[in-house]
């Protein structure tokens, strides 16, 4: 029988890489919950929050623990929620062992995104695919692919000297905003609404408004409103952003927007 | 044909995201499915209709069934294919076209702009409820008894 507070650690280590990673609360939640009791816990309280983490176990007992974790938001990484959701099933089956469970969630959090020339590159397919669905001419794809580049480029650079995720959404947007006047500006057939919708497709807040759904659908209303809030939030900083450098140009006199 | 390159161009898009979100390669096809099926729902009844609002209630709603059937097919969370394919709906084009309205001095084309950005999240929102209303069971009719009951309860984490 393994003591109580190694299995507590387990399970809330695993609670916090799968919510860093991007899962959403109730499968976080639940998680926590299976794991405890396929290790045979019986008296414990779990309650996660989208940047936080409560858990206690035996309370009543001599080896009562408890433990709270704070969680930032990050970077959505799934192929860690893919491998550590395998991870809580087969702990789940009892196929895994403590110390194997240990060794296996060391493995989850060493798995790494895609290389960044791969990502940069995503990135411009991203925002070329998105211009054409909205009906941009091939040359705006071409010009939206251009952008998605040095978008990714930029993104990681911010990522490197950890700007605030608010900031480096303003001022992506307004880089993305600046790139489509100069683009306009060289005369081609090019739509300038259909380069920037391409292009703030990868900042757009999709992920976070989603999970803030799932988050009221299961009737987390704390983790859901954070998240929203988040979301509208994100939204306005794109329209400051974009709309920056567009009043910047008409402010300066002769411009065609 | 038109529809076959809307298909190809959204499964790109969305494989390209599933890439950003560092989706394991072995899943990148499905996502890029679910992107593209629901891309083409919406593009279709958006057409057929006219109706935006519409089409984006029914593409979310398809999408969230259709990453459900992927999750119990593939064993992994429907969250994964959920939030990429989700990308081609969200209605970025509309934040922008409202605040361009706004910065524009365009009062009655921003309010229409913006009431519409704000019912195709509705809709989206009520996309994702429909779709998770469905009771998990169903998506079990080929599985038997206790095996069953594990992956339902597996499907819960």
């Amino acid at each position: 029988m393994a003591h109580t507070k190694e299995i507590l650690t387990l399970a809330v280590e695993i609670a916090d890489t799968m919510l860093r990673s991007g899962a959403e609360i109730y499968r976080v939640e639940d998680s926590v919950i299976h794991i405890l009791e396929a290790y045979g816990l019986e008296d414990f309280d779990v309650y996660v929050l989208s940047n936080g983490i409560f858990a206690s176990a035996n309370e009543n007992r001599e080896d009562a623990c408890s433990m709270v974790r704070h969680v930032p938001m990050a970077a959505t990484q799934l192929n860690r929620v893919v491998a550590l959701n395998q991870l809580v099933r087969d702990i789940c089956d009892h196929k895994c062992t403590l110390p194997e469970a240990n060794l296996r969630l060391q493995k989850c959090r060493d798995l790494s995104p895609y290389s960044r020339g791969i990502t940069i590159f995503a990135c411009g397919v991203v925002c070329a695919a998105f211009s054409l669905m909205f009906g941009g001419s091939m040359l705006d794809g071409l010009f939206s692919f251009g952008i998605g580049l040095l978008e990714q480029l930029f993104l990681l650079a911010c990522k490197k000297y950890k700007v605030s995720r608010f900031l480096t959404t303003v001022y992506t947007s307004v880089i993305i905003s600046l790139l489509c006047i100069f683009s306009v500006i060289t005369r081609l057939p090019i739509h300038y609404d259909k380069l920037v919708v391409g292009a703030i497709m990868p900042i757009v807040p999709g992920i976070v408004f989603t999970t803030s759904i799932r988050d009221f659908y299961n009737e987390d209303y704390l983790s859901g409103s954070i998240h929203l809030i988040d979301a509208l939030l994100t939204a306005l900083c794109i329209a400051v952003g974009v709309s920056l450098p567009i009043l910047l140009f008409r402010y300066l006199g002769g411009f065609w927007f | 044909m038109n529809y076959l390159i809307q298909f190809i161009v959204a499964m790109t898009a969305t494989v390209a995201v599933a890439i950003l979100f560092a989706t394991p390669k072995k899943e990148l096809l499905f996502c890029g499915l679910s992107g593209a099926i629901s891309w083409i729902v919406y593009y279709v009844v958006d057409e057929k209709s006219g109706n935006t609002v519409a089409a984006c209630l029914a593409a979310t709603f398809i999408l969230t069934v259709f990453s459900r059937a992927l999750a119990v097919l593939r064993k992994n969370p429907a969250t994964i294919y959920l939030l990429s394919g989700i990308f081609t709906l969200v209605p970025g084009a509309g934040v922008y076209y409202t605040v361009y309205y706004l910065i524009s001095g365009d009062r009655a084309q921003f309010a229409s702009k913006g009431l519409e950005t704000f019912e195709i999240a509705l809709a989206i929102v009520f996309g994702i409820i429909f779709g998770f209303a469905i009771p998990e069971a169903l998506f079990h009719r080929h599985t038997h008894g206790k095996q069953a009951k594990r992956a339902a309860d597996s499907q819960k984490l």
